[in-house]
């Protein structure tokens, strides 16, 4: 039974940055009905993630992964009809996540911040030459220069600086 | 029509035959490619923008302003990235508070964001600014009698007012028509506009689930069509709907699904005559078959 006048009633607040109103949502579905992940175990049901955020039920948020497997495909940004833009909560829960636990930052955030990628595009040499282009190609990862630099500008963003063992150059 | 060419991590890396098949193919058509020298991550969705918005509106502004040095509006396969930099760009334009943010963190780098360049995807460039009938005209092997199915990319379907370009985002019709322009003919089926589902954490998150939800487009397009190919216009599409037929082969113990699943620039530059071990060489259901057929004609 979840105590509802034990709720932290302002989360909504703290959560919602890019997406819409999201005191609007009826609990339509629509948002489910297109979702290729809301055939996942658990299923994504942004619907339910929005009631959570609503009625500030921070730990079970905290707790449920289900934002993660959206495939960004954006499909619920088109149907919402009251322009509550789900993928956008998918991603604003994802950071507030991120910012109170941790475990949840991304491993690629510190991929991108090590090459500037989050695949091997240094170490495909071979695979590379084999059709006919250059050994590495003219992105970050063949000016190491400009990686420095890059790293230097990320050092500035919060996420580095509160996790900044996380990131290494 | 000059263009800066934006590749992201995983054409570059994984499939670097795209990348050569987008390199020889573009000039022929009139669109010149300039290197975007010292471009990073988009960056994908599921990293700093999972994570940390003015970080990540900041390596999608690192980007722009090598596109705003060179003059040139950036072009990009990958769905994702262009989904995430063309994002990026609406929430820089739209707020001045982000904007400041932004270039505050990249005064030290010398950069600053102005706004000045586009982002653009590859199937956008070749219908809107190429067009059909000019690709028609530039090729040697025509795909006269046989048939194909289009992926469209979800990316550049959805949401319609960021990153749309086709007249009908809802029923989109441009990717067929340049998959016709190669001489091929298009069948439509039920689960067409479906999104392929290997982009973002679906696939890592829940395998089987996301197997499956790939499984039932693949059906579809076997009971409802008799395409021989597959023709994609985004990384994350092309790997996926390749792997997802194994996959699904594994699964029933034979060889059922075998559909060939070409990126639309490597299939353009087999019929222009460049070479297959060049600009379609890596792949995991064969193609080398279906090219050879090509080339007999």
């Amino acid at each position: 039974m979840i105590d509802l006048t034990k709720t932290n009633t302002g989360l909504w607040r703290e959560i919602t940055d890019n997406c819409g109103d999201i005191r609007k949502c009826f609990n339509c579905n629509t948002c489910v009905a297109g979702c290729p992940a809301a055939e996942g175990d658990p299923p994504l049901f942004i619907r339910n993630l929005v009631r959570k955020v609503l009625l500030g039920l921070e730990d079970e948020l905290l707790e449920d992964e289900t934002p993660w497997l959206c495939v960004t495909c954006s499909a619920c940004e088109e149907m919402c009809p009251m322009g509550v833009h789900p993928f956008e909560v998918c991603l604003d829960i994802r950071r507030w996540q991120s910012k109170n636990d941790e475990t949840y930052i991304p491993a690629a955030t510190a991929e991108i911040f090590e090459t500037g990628h989050t695949q091997a595009v240094g170490q495909v040499q071979e695979k590379r030459k084999a059709v006919g282009l250059e050994a590495v190609p003219p992105t970050i990862i063949k000016f190491p220069e400009l990686l420095k630099i890059f790293q230097e500008m990320l050092r500035n963003t919060d996420i580095v600086r509160e996790n900044d063992y996380m990131f290494r150059s | 029509m000059k263009y800066g060419l934006f590749l992201g991590c995983n054409v570059p890396a994984v499939r670097p035959d795209v990348e050569r098949a987008i390199r020889l193919t573009m000039p022929v058509l009139g669109a010149d490619l300039v290197d975007l020298e010292g471009s990073a991550c988009c960056p994908a969705f599921g990293s700093f923008p999972s994570a940390d918005e003015t970080a990540s509106l900041a390596i999608s502004a690192w980007n722009f302003c090598i596109a705003e040095e060179a003059e040139v509006d950036l072009v990009t396969e990958c769905g994702s990235c262009y989904s995430s930099l063309r994002i990026a760009r609406s929430k820089l334009l739209e707020s001045e508070e982000k904007r400041e943010q932004v270039n505050r963190l990249l005064e030290p780098t010398g950069k600053q964001f102005r706004g000045t360049v586009k982002v653009r995807h590859m199937l956008d460039v070749l219908f809107n600014d190429i067009g059909p009938e000019k690709i028609r005209e530039s090729i040697k092997y025509p795909l006269e009698n046989i048939s194909a199915i289009v992926q469209y990319p979800c990316h550049t379907l959805f949401p319609s007012e960021i990153v749309g370009f086709d007249s009908l985002s809802g029923r989109p019709r441009m990717f067929q028509k340049l998959v016709e322009a190669l001489g091929a003919s298009v069948q439509t089926y039920s689960r067409e506009l479906q999104c392929c589902g290997g982009a973002g954490g679906f696939v890592k998150g829940s395998f089987a689930d996301a197997s499956e939800f790939a499984f039932k487009k693949l059906r579809a397009i076997k009971k409802e069509t008799d395409a021989e190919f597959i023709v994609a216009s985004c990384i994350t599409c092309l790997q996926h709907l390749d792997r997802m037929q194994d996959e699904l082969n594994k699964k029933n113990n034979d060889n059922a699904y075998s559909l060939p699943v070409f990126d639309y620039n490597q299939i353009l530059a087999v019929c222009m005559d460049f070479n297959p071990g060049e600009v379609a060489s890596i792949s995991t259901i064969s193609r080398d078959e279906f090219i050879r057929n090509i080339r007999k004609k």
